[in-house]
């Protein structure tokens, strides 16, 4: 009897194996039947994602909070004491603080590189299972978002579109192994392809051998034809290592991206292109800082009052100024 | 294994696959991340005879199969998830049962959640298809690992339960 259920088991084994070979080969050969199971999958999700994503948006830090418990812990105690549910209002609204902080950088990003686009929250992740890095963000085709756009958030390029449903994208990241882009360093017309990692981290190849890559220099997209994926001059990264080794054809360098792709909430996709390249115009600059000068007013003695002809202001002198910022 | 039974796992293993997707993808693990999916399916699995395993584990994988972020072909997971079920299966028999040996029972589920992804990488690999950096496939299995361990105690017990209660009355004899 035991021998006739491990038979039976052994065969239904190989029947589902057979099964998923099948169904691998379908996928191999290019059928659509695939393709179209997982967009269901995808429009059938979206909605839930977003629901989730409205009620558990502070859970994203859930384990950065708790190491940092400890540190505020007798703070926390008062707070929590005194008003318990304005903080929940506070968590609330320093989520959604972040996230029009973040619409506010990536729309001054497309606003100076005249790119139309459409924003959107991200709503769901790439699982561990997955083995891809990717996002998925709460537009779609209805917004006009279509596969193979490029994907910016504040800092620079984020990836790009790789399907869509009517209310829902999905971006495959530029950290993702499988991901490349052609680059131009900033400054130069050196241009390079950039490997996605699996990490922050991404490497550059130089296509020109007699090329110079400095440390620090920023790189742009050189752009796709039509657009398509990528349009030129979004930022992507910083140069943090050249690689001086004369083993390879092609010089390399390990780059850093702009954008944090771990605590990305809102991006943008872009929509349109702008009718001329930005060049270099979208390569974030330190912002200076503001220096005033404030003059103290002298000390007026009250017999010494003001003759004719000078004004009861005196100009500021030298050696009365100091510095504010 | 009863048709009731496998509406009824199926429909816990959809729950997963929900929760996974839009709940535990978002949360930012410190070392890796954890597949509360795989975590729940492996579970299941534990609780199933060798037939059971492998049907559960097929279907388990057919739904993986489904995740939209995947970038593997279709049908890629189910065929790791049925011969994971059916060597998890085998194993488990010499383990005895969650309440005689729960430890025993958490690192199989732990270990059959790490083999899984191992054996799916292998299937990519013959596949000719790019997973990232080595040291990142290590950090990222041996992460699902640690998690797994750390979680399956809270899950455990929960489909312990709920396998009871999907029994048929000739299954509880």
């Amino acid at each position: 009897m035991a021998q006739g259920g491990n038979n039976r088991s052994r065969l239904l084994l190989v029947i589902l194996l057979v099964t998923s070979l099948f169904l691998i080969t379908l996928d191999l050969r290019g059928i659509s039947l695939t393709s179209t199971s997982r967009s269901a999958t995808q429009s059938f999700l979206a909605p839930v994602q977003r629901s989730v994503s409205n009620f558990f948006s502070p859970v994203n830090n859930f384990f950065s909070d708790i190491k940092n418990f400890g540190k505020t812990k007798a703070q926390l105690k008062d707070a929590q004491a005194a008003n318990a549910k304005l903080k929940a209002q506070v968590i609330v609204s320093q989520d959604i603080q972040g996230q029009l902080m973040q619409l506010r950088d990536v729309l001054d990003l497309a606003g100076r590189g005249h790119l139309s686009v459409v924003s959107g929250r991200v709503i769901g992740r790439g699982s561990t299972s997955t083995f891809s890095q990717t996002i998925t963000i709460d537009v779609g085709s209805r917004s006009g978002v279509s596969k193979d756009m490029s994907v910016i958030a504040n800092g620079g390029l984020v990836g790009a579109v790789k399907s869509v449903t009517s209310n829902s994208a999905i971006v495959l990241l530029m950290s993702d192994p499988t991901f490349r882009v052609g680059v131009r360093l900033a400054k130069t017309q050196s241009a390079g392809v950039l490997l996605g990692q699996g990490d922050s981290s991404y490497i550059l190849q130089l296509l020109d051998p007699s090329g110079t890559i400095k440390v620090g220099q920023v790189l742009v997209t050189l752009g796709s034809d039509n657009n398509r994926p990528f349009v030129p001059g979004i930022p992507v990264g910083r140069v943090i290592a050249v690689d001086k080794s004369t083993a390879s054809l092609t010089q390399q360098a390990t780059v850093v991206g702009l954008t944090n792709l771990n605590n990305v909430g809102v991006v943008s996709v872009i929509t349109k292109a702008a009718v001329q390249n930005p060049k270099d115009s979208l390569i974030p600059t330190p912002k200076p800082t503001v220096t005033v000068f404030v003059t103290a007013p002298p000390a007026i003695s009250p017999s010494a009052g003001p003759t004719p002809g000078q004004s009861p202001n005196p100009s500021p002198s030298p050696s009365a100024s100091r510095p504010v910022q | 294994m009863s048709p009731s039974r496998i509406f009824s796992s199926s429909g816990l293993i959809i729950i997963a696959f929900l929760i996974q997707e839009s709940l535990v993808t978002r949360i930012n693990f410190p070392i890796a991340g954890f597949s509360f999916y795989i975590a729940v399916l492996m579970g299941l699995i534990s609780f199933e005879d060798r037939s059971g395993a492998v049907v559960i584990g097929f279907i388990g994988g057919i739904i993986l199969d489904l995740s939209p972020t995947i970038d593997a072909p279709f049908g890629q997971w189910a065929f790791v998830m049925t011969l994971i079920g059916f060597l998890f299966a085998t194993n488990r028999e010499s383990i005895g049962n969650f309440s005689s040996r729960p430890m025993a029972l958490i690192a199989l589920v732990a270990g059959g959640a790490m083999l899984s992804m191992v054996f799916f990488l292998m299937i990519s690999a013959l596949l000719g298809e790019n997973d990232g950096a080595f040291s990142q496939i290590v950090i990222k299995v041996l992460g699902n690992g640690f998690w797994t361990i750390i979680f399956a105690p809270l899950i455990i017990p929960f489909l312990s339960l709920f396998h009871n209660a999907s029994l048929t009355s000739r299954e509880r004899r």
